[in-house]
């Protein structure tokens, strides 16, 4: 028989909330920490970033109707407006009545469906798919850094994607995308050379969507 | 609220979404391991960590709309009517230490997992919701996107797939087996 006394044992349930207690008051200093910090971070509220998102924009003549994209496009051989923006370099562009009919293709940063579309109409047009005597512009419009800052701004993205398609910045007022009656994105619109449409579509067309408008843009010159 | 205090928050709760998603799939292997015993693990706590989550989840997508401006889309909407509630049923069946309520939270979980799992494939797969954006919310858009994969609804996901494992866990502990005593 053993003589050794033995000192009481803590009970086995005792250390085990004791330890359960120091996770949760632990737990909880983290949480508050979070919190305290999460809320000067929020109160630390700082301007947005300075990069050139929008351009200034004049509009001359009346707006085109906006496009039902699951019906006939009621402004076809209706004059669009002349517009007149820049992109983010300062280089000035006019989509108006200069003789040459053109594609305008009015994308937006936040878009997965322009994101998508892009690479494709950049290599389509480096490709030389552009007929002779066309020309194209590209606007960038709805522009918005909540919904995507990581394609914010618009230049960033579209040089990221290797975008060499004149493009003008619409303004903070949406001017170009009501002029030229904008309703969902990627919204590809054919001019003639007198700046009458020749037709809107909406949505991601791919090359021979390309090829088509590009066509129609053709076909205006002998006409 | 500045770009890098929307990109802080939306990182912490990317860590949150996938400790969640992790926690879901380790008590899940255990119970699959351990079978019934398993619920002893978290004994009668099961049902106040589900209510934990279904609160951090409905506080969270309301601070992403109410304070950052995110304005929810379509899907966000059906995620928030399953979530929504959980925060409030959950409450009360903890304490009122009702085991049946996790009949009437699991439909909601498992029926906003299966939503979440439809936004995050419209996210990857734009085309499934049509070939161009609505200029007003399209469910396609990414508000966040974090370690390149952690967008909202991934998180919304990983929040109702942890309360319905936790759910699972949340049972009347004098219904477990017991464990077989040591011969003397």
């Amino acid at each position: 028989m053993s003589t050794k006394q033995q000192s009481p044992k803590r009970p086995a349930g005792k250390s085990e909330s004791n330890r359960s207690l120091i996770y949760w008051i632990g737990g909880g200093i983290l949480g508050l920490a979070l919190i305290v910090w999460m809320a000067a971070a929020i109160a630390n509220e700082g301007g947005g970033a300075d990069a050139i998102a929008f351009g200034e924009v004049t509009v001359e003549g009346a707006d085109l109707p906006f496009f039902d994209a699951s019906a006939t496009d009621p402004a076809i051989g209706i004059t669009a407006p002349t517009v007149t923006g820049v992109d983010w370099n300062g280089n000035e562009y006019t989509i108006g009545p200069d003789g040459r009919p053109k594609i305008v293709v009015m994308v937006a940063h936040w878009c997965p469906h322009c994101q998508r579309e892009v690479p494709i109409l950049e290599q389509w047009y480096e490709d030389g798919g552009l007929p002779d005597g066309v020309d194209i512009y590209g606007v960038t419009v709805l522009t918005n850094q909540l919904r995507d800052g990581s394609t914010y701004p618009p230049s960033k993205w579209l040089e990221g994607d290797g975008w060499t398609i004149p493009t003008l910045m619409d303004d903070e007022g949406g001017s170009i995308a009501t002029a030229f009656g904008l309703t969902s994105t990627p919204t590809y619109l054919v001019l003639d050379g007198d700046n009458n449409n020749l037709g809107r579509i909406a949505g991601e067309i791919g090359t021979d969507g390309y090829d088509a408008l590009a066509s129609i843009a053709a076909a205006s010159l002998s006409g | 609220m500045s770009s890098d205090s929307i990109l802080l928050y939306s990182n912490v709760v990317a860590l949150l979404a996938l400790v969640s998603l992790l926690a879901a799939v380790e008590l899940s292997v255990y119970r699959l391991v351990k079978g019934p015993d398993a619920a002893r693990i978290l004994q009668g706590r099961a049902i106040w960590l589900a209510w934990l989550v279904a609160l951090v989840a409905t506080l969270g997508s309301l601070f992403y709309s109410e304070v950052i401006g995110f304005p929810p889309c379509r899907l966000c909407w059906f995620q928030r009517i399953a979530m929504y509630p959980m925060a409030v049923v959950l409450l009360v069946g903890a304490i009122r230490r009702e085991f049946q309520v996790k009949y009437y939270a699991l439909p909601l979980a498992l029926i906003g997992f299966a939503m979440s799992v439809y936004h995050v494939f419209v996210q990857w797969f734009p085309t499934l919701e049509g070939t161009s954006c609505d200029p007003n919310n399209p469910c396609s858009n990414k508000f966040v996107e974090i370690f390149g994969f952690v967008t909202i609804p991934f998180m919304a996901g990983a929040g109702f797939i942890l309360i319905a494992v936790l759910l699972g866990f949340y049972v009347n502990q004098t219904a477990i087996p017991k464990e077989t005593g040591r011969q003397v």
